[in-house]
């Protein structure tokens, strides 16, 4: 339904004709004119997917009406279930005093475990008048010696208050009061499939056969911005040098890399401990779980090269020192020539340390069920390089250089899945350590417009 | 002049003519974009909608900002805007348009058309913001 070609010149065009789904094939037309049950699934041709943007809303919209109702079911069913019983307990039941005349146990068997909960026979009076029924009292318990502990503290003839349900007198409780972590769970679970399916739905809703030229202008327009889709420097100009006007902050990779490591060695190795304290114990018990102990070896093995790497990676970060790097100004204009300072710390011999301005593209797309993003350096120019420099104990090399852009660099740009971004990488080789490289993002503006608009050649009339 | 799709179909034509000759605009230039609709016969338009955008192409999945956005519904309205029209605004400084290698961005005049039966029809013509020449590959 589609015909789509680019090319570089503008003289480019894509017209398609997008018809409902509810319409069949007609006998008679020309082939042009029939109409094509919508593909439910996509595939790529050339620049263009063949999935139906139609089938694509109705599943979408089906998926989170399907949330919302499911929000309703579990929200009908946990508040039947959980909450009205206690709300009627603290609010419907009828206070009275009653009389223990019978003890015991109740006990409630599982797949591989019970529990004992004490049960008191209870003498009280209602409307109806004197009744006995059962009150389970002080909750279940693992242990039959200690829920026998529990009976025993209560005597036969003890009185005591009770609440007894006035449409069923024979049912008793012997505590009031709320579950706040059951209420909790009973308003969470639906809650969230209602949130999230009602957003969802509602956008299904409101982008119904919508163009999707409407869709993102009502989204967000960019007229009126000075820079639309150029990513803000903020970030970037808000920590001044000790001799140029900005030092720009790292990219952070290499921050990321540790904190990454040192959390999966944290959360590996707390999961681990837990493990390890429960076949202590069962140890110490006399019993043996041979699957624990079993599964306990690889979590080991997984749990000390963690710690290993996140070692590894602080050492790496924090041995071959600091890397500063200040500009003259900020953002960066096609054309124009900025100062820099390269502050690099660390000790012993580096055999060369390389400053590189670079453009890279990234896109991100999905694969699958995956979504991908892929990196590409589009263009790289060498600023400065310096080779086998010696560190003096207590002091940094320190460097200045000067950065020109091209005059018809690309901008930076970004948008949801596309980016094309600026920046400045220091590339170190120490003697002792693996060569590392850092980066600093710069922010590139259009050339200025004046000046742009000034090279504006004569309208055809 | 193009024409948005080949007139022994019956679908639609949108013929469209720039002020630049050459469809180059500078950042902050006034861009007019002149058009003409062929109709097939027998078809009415419920709506028109008329846009300038820039969209990404390339790897990525595809993003799109619009710069300039009109929807005409009101029936006489409808019928000049069906007939031709103009489009005149005053592009912005960014996105140029970017030709590289993973990500590429093209800003385009879009006429879209919604007839009455339910279908729509968008006919879509290129133009170039800005001139960056073409990424390349740096050599190692």
């Amino acid at each position: 339904m589609a015909l789509v070609h680019s090319g570089k010149h503008g003289k480019a065009k894509v017209c398609h004709v997008r018809r409902p789904p509810f319409l069949r094939r007609s006998r008679g037309l020309p082939r042009s004119e029939r109409v094509r049950f919508p593909r439910f699934f996509a595939k790529k041709r050339g620049h263009r997917r063949t999935v139906s943007e139609v089938w694509g809303s109705v599943a979408e919209g089906l998926f989170h009406a399907g949330l919302v109702l499911a929000g309703l079911v579990f929200g009908a069913l946990l508040a039947t279930g959980v909450a009205v019983p206690e709300w009627r307990i603290n609010h419907h039941f009828v206070e009275a005093e009653a009389t223990v005349v019978g003890k015991g146990l109740a006990r409630r068997a599982a797949a591989r475990e019970q529990t004992w909960e004490p049960a008191l026979l209870l003498r009280y009076e209602t409307a109806a008048g004197q009744i006995e029924a059962w009150a389970l009292r002080d909750g279940p318990l693992a242990e039959r010696r200690r829920a026998l502990a529990l009976l025993d503290a209560v005597a036969l003839d003890d009185r005591m208050p009770c609440w007894y349900d006035p449409d069923a007198p024979h049912t008793a409780v012997l505590a009031r009061g709320y579950n706040w972590w059951m209420w909790a769970l009973t308003l969470l679970l639906p809650g969230a499939l209602l949130a999230f399916g009602g957003a969802g739905f509602t956008r299904s809703i409101a982008t119904w056969r919508k163009s999707e030229e409407r869709r993102a202008a009502a989204f967000r327009s960019i007229a009126g911005e000075s820079h639309p889709a150029i990513p803000p420097c903020d970030d970037l100009v808000n920590s001044p040098g000790t001799f140029l006007r900005f030092r720009l902050p790292t990219s952070g990779a290499e921050g990321w890399t540790l904190l990454g490591f040192g959390l999966f060695a944290l959360l590996w190795n707390t999961v681990l401990t837990v493990l390890a304290v429960t076949a202590g114990l069962d140890l110490m018990g006399g019993r043996i779980d041979w699957l624990l102990l079993g599964i306990l070896v690889p979590f080991v093995a997984v749990g000390v090269a963690g710690i290993g790497l996140f070692v590894r990676q602080l050492v790496l970060t924090s041995a071959v020192g600091p890397t500063q790097l200040e500009i003259s100004d900020h953002p960066l204009r096609p054309g124009a020539t900025y100062d820099i300072l390269l502050a690099q710390g660390g000790s012993g011999i580096f055999g060369d340390l390389t400053v590189t301005l670079e453009l890279e593209e990234q896109a991100t797309f999905r694969q699958g069920t995956d979504t991908r993003t892929e990196r590409l350096v589009v263009w790289r120019a060498a600023i400065a390089s310096w080779q086998d420099i010696q560190f003096v104990p207590g002091t940094r090399f320190e460097a200045k250089a000067r950065l020109t852009l091209p005059t018809t660099a690309m901008h930076s740009f970004s948008s949801e899945h596309n980016t094309v971004a600026w920046r400045v990488v220091v590339h170190g080789r120490p003697a002792r350590w693996p060569a590392f490289s850092r980066g600093f993002p710069v922010v590139v503006y259009p050339a200025d417009p004046s000046q742009a608009l000034t090279n504006t050649r004569e309208k055809p009339p | 002049m193009t024409n948005g799709l080949d007139a022994t179909s019956r679908s639609p034509v949108v013929s469209t003519s720039f002020s630049a000759a050459d469809r180059l605009y500078e950042p902050y230039e006034t861009i007019l974009v002149r058009y003409e609709v062929t109709l097939p016969p027998g078809v009415a338009v419920g709506s028109v909608e008329r846009s300038i955008l820039w969209y990404t192409e390339g790897k990525g999945e595809e993003d799109i900002g619009v710069h300039h956005f009109e929807r005409i519904t009101e029936r006489s309205a409808v019928i000049a805007a069906t007939e031709g029209g103009s489009i005149e605004v005053r592009l912005p400084a960014s996105p140029l348009s970017y030709e590289g290698i993973i990500v590429k961005i093209r800003w385009c005049v879009r006429v879209r058309l919604f007839f009455e039966s339910g279908r729509d029809f968008v006919s879509e013509h290129v133009f170039e913001l800005g001139h960056l020449p073409v990424a390349t590959m740096p050599s190692v």
